[in-house]
């Protein structure tokens, strides 16, 4: 029977569709989080009677054929790289875009990263890097003497160290764009690589043409939306108990057919 | 005298086809874009499988059709830059492998070269059948509701919304798409407005859904208590008119 089937297809997109609220509830303090959300199509269909299909020999046509879909499916899961609000830290070393971008992170593995969450530190060697340990790509040198670090909007890190009346310019900071952001892989740990879909990174200085801007001392806030997400968590609860009715009502009609005297 | 039997199997067949739509339209309530279905069934007059004297009016159930209504589902608002909805009747056309196929489906998004895709990464169509493409780099791209697509100041492109004159040449292929299964030309629909952070949702109504359901099962053991009772009818003459002779 196609309805069990169909039925079960409903139930586990719905599924897909519960563990995507989850992780986007479960992260709704994550710094630089994207929601995600389930993308669903039709599955296939079958087609019992072609529509155009010539019913007589004097040329009449069937006009409306007979189809039965097999369901639904999980076409993708689309991470929607939306602007979250900004946090107010005063760290300096918290960065915040504010538009398009990623900040460059140097892997362990020789590979860049590319995150959003721009709660930076600075090691004990000096480097400016993320919660991990991971540096910032171009690194940026943070003398122990510095006091003072001021990032501008467009990237320029500055601090007054000892002796020197003038600031000191320690480094440039470069952020990556993405033709199609949503095409980037997520790997955890706030990081993303870079993928075909994604197209290649475009590094360019903040505040650039096409470029976000870069705020000291806030943080980027997930961009979860918790009465949304709860939303679609009930519509998500309903659809998946429609469709376990279904199943039942299958069930039950095969077992009258089982039950059809001897 | 199975003639009963027969008739009443024909619905059985008609009845399970039938929840197999509604199974779909419930799997689908959540599917952006998604047109609700339902099954028309007509009378079929045919010759009785046996016939006693002369032939008598036997009229079995079928399958006449899948009526899919395109009534509008109910937006949404998504905030998404690329999340398009149409309001009224009209398509948008992607441009797959196998031809130009329609959809309601207005979840799109910039593939790595700049193209405005599909969620399955079929470019969108203009309003003149060519692809669009935007630079990301120059801004937020505004999108007004004849379709035009714009940068700051400057057009883009537009983003086709086409129309049929009769709605039932497309055919559903699956991944929210339809195909125009005649040579009817489709039309610019000029009556539709796109709808920019907006989706459409499914136009299935869960409660109608979930009445059909309970609707179908029950006909379905109704038919089979007639057929039991044909065949309780049938073992009590043979043996009723056994012990006659």
């Amino acid at each position: 029977m196609q309805a069990l089937r169909t039925a079960a297809t409903g139930m586990s997109a719905q599924q897909l569709n519960v563990d995507l609220i989850s992780n986007n509830i479960a992260n709704m303090n994550t710094v630089g989080f994207k929601r995600q959300r389930a993308e669903f199509q039709d599955l296939l269909y079958q087609t019992l009677e072609m529509p155009g299909a010539q019913s007589s020999d004097q040329g009449t046509v069937v006009p409306t054929g007979v189809q039965i879909g097999a369901g639904v499916k999980a076409g993708s899961t689309y991470r929607i790289h939306q602007q979250g609000s900004l946090t107010r830290t005063d760290n300096p070393y918290d960065l915040a875009i504010g538009g398009r971008g990623f900040f460059q992170v140097q892997m362990p593995s020789g590979e860049i990263g590319y995150t959003r969450a721009g709660n930076f530190s600075v090691n004990n060697e000096g480097l400016l890097v993320t919660e991990d340990g991971y540096a910032i790509e171009p690194a940026i040198n943070v003398p122990a003497d510095a006091t003072n670090v001021s990032i501008s909007k467009t990237g320029q890190v500055q601090a007054a160290t000892a002796g020197q009346t003038e600031p000191q310019v320690l480094g440039q900071l470069e952020l990556a764009t993405f033709v199609n952001e949503a095409g980037l892989m997520a790997i955890g740990d706030n990081l993303y690589l870079e993928t075909t879909a994604s197209g290649a990174a475009t590094v360019g200085a903040p505040g650039a043409e096409g470029v976000g801007d870069l705020i000291q001392g806030h943080i980027e806030s997930s961009n979860v939306d918790a009465v949304s997400e709860i939303t679609a968590l009930i519509v998500a609860q309903r659809a998946y108990e429609m469709n376990s009715k279904v199943i039942s009502a299958a069930d039950e009609m095969l077992q009258t057919a089982n039950q059809v005297s001897r | 005298m199975d003639n009963a039997l027969y008739v009443g199997l024909s619905r059985q067949i008609l009845l399970r086809r039938e929840l197999d739509i509604v199974a779909n339209n419930i799997a689908n309530a959540d599917t952006t874009g998604f047109k609700v279905e339902s099954l028309m069934a007509r009378a079929e007059p045919a010759a009785p499988a046996h016939t006693a004297d002369g032939p008598k009016p036997v009229k079995f159930v079928v399958a006449n059709g899948v009526a899919r209504d395109f009534g509008q589902g109910a937006l949404r608002q998504t905030g998404g830059s690329f999340d398009l909805a149409i309001e009224g009747m009209g398509f948008f056309q992607v441009d797959t492998a196998e031809g130009p196929r329609f959809t309601r489906d207005g979840r799109f998004r910039l593939d790595d070269t700049g193209r405005v895709v599909s969620q399955t990464g079929h470019p969108v169509l203009g309003d003149g059948g060519e692809e669009i493409l935007v630079d990301p780099t120059r801004g937020a791209v505004a999108i007004a509701k004849d379709g035009t697509l714009s940068q700051g100041q400057e057009r883009v492109g537009k983003i086709g919304v086409f129309t049929f004159d009769d709605l039932t040449v497309l055919e559903k292929t699956g991944d929210n798409q339809l195909k125009n299964a005649s040579n009817l030309q489709p039309q610019p629909a000029a009556d539709a407005v796109v709808r920019q952070g907006f989706l459409e949702g499914s136009n299935v109504n869960p409660i109608v859904e979930i009445t059909r359901m309970i609707e179908v099962s029950r006909a379905y053991q109704s038919i089979t208590k007639m057929m039991d009772s044909e065949q309780e009818l049938a073992r009590r003459s043979v043996e009723r008119l056994g012990r006659v002779q």
